[in-house]
């Protein structure tokens, strides 16, 4: 079968209409960025009223015991701070995609829109094309204008004291360009692929969710000195997760059979 | 020329038989009924034929498009009318008509002409701009059906197209699918509504998984075999004289007319020959005029016990 631009396009603007007229999903959508900028400034800003250089080099040596007595302890663990939380602020394109994609696929089972829109010319991949895109282009959009936020934030409430823009750098420049877009297509990927197994859009968020657990403990084993975050850890996740996007493409494109969708749910 | 020509036409779903065997050919400009029992396969046919689903054995040609060749090009030559309306309820009706129209690659100024003309003709101008999750039942029927019209198909597939409307607007689309098939669109209904389906439908296919009975509605009654005899003399007496037809045929008697249902081999002169015999003097014998319902029912318990 031909694949038509103008149909995924389609499929998508649709989906841009729908998801502007959802309030609901609009305020899920923006609460998670708005967090996500909001606590690690709430931290930096924290720790940068009462900058105890002795407090700041016994958590600095913890993470860097060989800590030369050279580097500021307080700009360390701001680094620290934030080179770490880009194992959190990943979850943001995880997680918006996947809001919007089980609304998106499992809600048309749910309403019984699914048989008219299969009945019309669009086809597996223009219906999976069209609506990723209608997930992971917000999800990445929001991403950067959360980062944008977060670089100001952060900057504004460190510059006091440390004189310098802790942000951007490169490790979050490579992160929030490259391996953000990645995430969102994993969280898409995945609402997709749930969505088109289970029949109601609040299980498919349910489900796809679960993808935030490993995301988690990975972050976890940053915290705890296991594993040391870095732009090379980054580009390891992203190239696992890019792999991952392209099996679960594959997978969505196959699970879209009209014959499946419309025996199981229509 | 047949627009739609069903051979052999079988689906199954795992070990469950839903449609067996389905022959029936459409013709262009011809309104053709699809009646049955829930569940006796109707939806899984027209599923079938508008490329929904794909046949286990047999097949199809519709639109000149076999089922098994381009899907593509099938599904823009039919519209399909669900039983759901399925609108999208935060889209107004011209949002939701603009998403199909762009999928068919219509979004075009003729095609809003098209779609305005028949909004107002079912009563929706002015409704455009409103969200269809205020819309009544009824109203979300019309903007459904308008939605399969829009692109222009040469087949049109509709599932109880009149389902939740009122008198008036019921008219209105019967009125409009007869005007469609007069512009030589091919149409399929599926209804439960027997007088809607008498008076649109040239001919009908009675479908219990298999087909039952093809054919314009006299052509059922026929095929039904109900006849009724005028006799002289008190008709319950003269039914007495069938007791001996193998098998046994259930006859109906009023006054002077004997309604006879002839069960399978049984003919109208083994009938009139063993009244004869009993010297019943016989003054007309007429093909019974009967309801749909009634033919509709007749087929399908006829069905139900051969099952059995």
């Amino acid at each position: 079968m031909t694949f038509r631009l103008h149909r995924a396009l389609a499929v998508s603007w649709k989906e841009a209409l729908d998801l502007r007229k959802n309030p609901g999903l609009l305020a899920s959508m923006l609460a998670l960025p708005a967090v996500l900028v909001l606590v690690p400034t709430g931290v930096v800003w924290a720790w940068l009223r009462h900058p105890d250089e002795i407090s700041f080099r016994a958590m600095a040596l913890f993470y860097e015991p060989n800590l030369p007595r050279a580097v500021d302890p307080v700009r360390f663990m701001i680094d620290k701070l934030v080179v770490d939380w880009f194992g959190i602020f990943l979850l943001m394109p995880v997680f918006v995609p996947i809001l919007i994609s089980s609304q998106s696929v499992a809600g048309e089972k749910e309403r019984r829109t699914l048989e008219p829109l299969l009945a019309s010319p669009v086809s597996a991949s223009e219906l999976v094309l069209g609506k990723s895109l209608a997930s992971v282009v917000p999800a990445v959009v929001i991403t950067w204008l959360s980062f944008a936020a977060f670089v100001g934030a952060v900057d504004a409430v460190a510059w006091p004291v440390v004189h310098a823009p802790v942000l951007p750098n490169g490790m979050w420049l490579f992160g929030v360009g490259l391996v953000a877009p990645l995430f969102a297509f994993l969280g898409n990927g995945l609402a997709v692929l749930v969505s088109a197994r289970v029949g109601e859009a609040r299980l498919a968020q349910q489900l796809s969710a679960l993808v935030v657990l490993p995301l988690m403990g990975l972050v976890g084993g940053q915290l705890a000195g296991w594993i040391r975050a870095g732009t090379g850890y980054y580009a390891v996740l992203g190239l696992v997760v890019l792999v991952l996007d392209v099996v679960l493409v594959w997978a969505s494109v196959r699970l879209f059979d009209r014959e499946r969708l419309v025996s199981r749910w229509s | 020329m047949s627009r739609i020509e069903v051979r052999s036409l079988s689906k199954q779903f795992g070990a469950r038989s839903a449609v067996e065997g389905l022959d029936f050919e459409v013709g262009e400009g011809e309104v053709f009924g699809l009646l049955g029992p829930n569940g006796a396969g109707k939806t899984t046919t027209v599923r079938m034929l508008t490329g929904l689903l794909r046949p286990s054995s047999g097949g199809a040609t519709v639109c000149g498009v076999p089922l098994d060749g381009d899907g593509e090009a099938l599904r823009s030559r039919v519209g399909l009318l669900t039983e759901q309306p399925g609108l999208y309820d935060r889209l107004t009706a011209r949002e939701n008509l603009r998403f199909f129209l762009k999928l068919h690659h219509r979004d075009t100024a003729e095609a809003w002409d098209s779609a305005r003309r028949w909004m107002q003709r079912f009563g929706l101008a002015g409704r455009e701009d409103e969200p269809c999750g205020t819309f009544s039942k009824g109203m979300r029927q019309k903007l459904a059906l308008i939605r399969a019209l829009l692109h222009e198909p040469q087949a049109l597939f509709l599932d109880e197209p009149t389902s939740g409307l009122d008198p008036e607007s019921a008219r209105s689309v019967r009125e409009a699918v007869g005007e469609l098939a007069a512009g030589g669109r091919t149409v399929v209904l599926c209804s439960h509504n027997m007088a809607e389906v008498e008076r649109l439908c040239g001919r009908i296919a009675v479908v219990k998984g298999r087909l039952l009975a093809v054919g314009t509605v006299p052509e059922l009654r026929r095929q039904t075999g109900v006849v009724e005899i005028h006799v002289e003399g008190t008709a319950g007496a003269a039914g007495e004289a069938l007791g001996s037809l193998v098998p046994p045929c259930v006859w109906v008697a009023e006054r002077h007319s004997l309604r006879v249902t002839l069960a399978g081999g049984v003919s109208i002169p083994d009938v009139v020959a063993l009244l004869a015999q009993a010297r019943v003097r016989i003054h007309a014998v007429l093909p019974a005029q009967r309801a749909l319902e009634d033919v509709y029912l007749e087929l399908t318990r006829g069905a139900e016990t051969e099952a059995t």
